[in-house]
């Protein structure tokens, strides 16, 4: 009597219950597929892939990032004000604006095609 | 509900027009190169590919570096300033409406190099022995991204020349109202 009612306890468990492991396993994998698809697609999107100098094309120039200004002081939004102090921030101003027009960012032309050795490239405005 | 044939042809009219628009916008676009030149981007595959490797790399550090100077003169200087003259209830309205136009820029900033990355990336990509005018073409829309970068970066030192002047303006106001109480 025992033994017909086991048989019949495990005739009449379902899919999930025999291979609930591999579905726990399989779930898991699905959802941290979709979790990195959602982080992949915010790293892209949000501009921080072009911050990442740890990516690998840009091995070479890791080691010449900037990564701690002294210089820059964060200016005290607390305090009075007077000559003094607005001459104190117009000669702090004026050295960092010096560092920011220092160089031509982003200037000159080396997508040109005839420097890289591939003719003449025509503006896309006169295409 | 009867239409008239006129109206039906003008509609049809306008939509063909509406449809042409961006046709034109495309057939302007499709500047056929020479195959000369094509035969130049083959032949100079392997050190154009090399050279704008290297370009992606400084231009990346550039943008890094670049950044967060540019960051910091708003974020450290120009709004400490600014709620300093807030705190002391001054008028500060013109220091921080050119503070805002700043701020602006700097978010243009982001996304026109965010854009030209990634195009300059997908130009990187394209094969230039295989697809010589498509990574031609990829590479004029880099360039045309890259001097868009430079117009807003000429933008930001503008801003930055104008808070000065502000500034110095502002000192010479506060200078002028202080000797007045004095008086």
């Amino acid at each position: 009597m025992t033994d017909q009612t086991e048989e019949s306890t495990i005739d009449n468990r379902t899919f999930r219950d025999k291979h609930s492991f591999l579905l726990f396993i399989t779930i898991s994998i699905l959802i941290s597929c979709f979790v990195v698809f959602v982080s992949m697609t915010l790293y892209n999107g949000s501009g921080a892939a072009q911050l990442d100098l740890s990516r690998p094309g840009y091995v070479s120039v890791r080691s010449q990032a900037v990564t701690n200004d002294g210089d820059f002081k964060d200016y005290p939004s607390t305090g009075g004000i007077s000559k003094d102090v607005i001459n104190d921030f117009i000669s702090l101003y004026t050295k960092q604006a010096q560092k920011v027009k220092a160089v031509d960012a982003f200037g000159g032309s080396p997508l040109d095609p005839d420097g890289l050795g591939i003719g003449a490239l025509p503006s896309v405005t006169n295409r | 509900m009867k239409i008239s044939k006129v109206r039906i042809l003008i509609f049809f009219a306008f939509a063909a027009v509406l449809c042409g628009l961006p046709l034109m916008k495309v057939s302007a676009q499709d500047n056929p190169i020479t195959d000369q030149q094509i035969q130049r981007i083959k032949d100079n595959c392997l050190s154009t590919k090399s050279t704008l490797n290297q370009l992606h790399a400084s231009d990346g550090l550039l943008r890094v570096n670049r950044g967060q100077i540019y960051e910091s003169m708003s974020t450290m200087l120009m709004d400490g300033f600014n709620h300093r003259l807030s705190n002391n209830k001054l008028d500060n309205n013109n220091l921080v409406a050119i503070t805002n136009s700043y701020d602006s820029t700097l978010d243009v900033f982001r996304s026109n190099y965010k854009t030209y990355e990634e195009h300059l990336s997908s130009a990187i990509g394209i094969d230039c022995l295989k697809q010589p005018v498509s990574f031609f073409d990829a590479l004029s829309v880099a360039s045309a991204d890259r001097t868009r970068v430079h117009d807003v970066i000429i933008k930001l030192n503008q801003y930055v020349d104008q808070y000065q002047a502000a500034v110095s303006q502002f000192e010479k106001d506060y200078q002028g109202s202080s000797a007045g109480t004095n008086n």
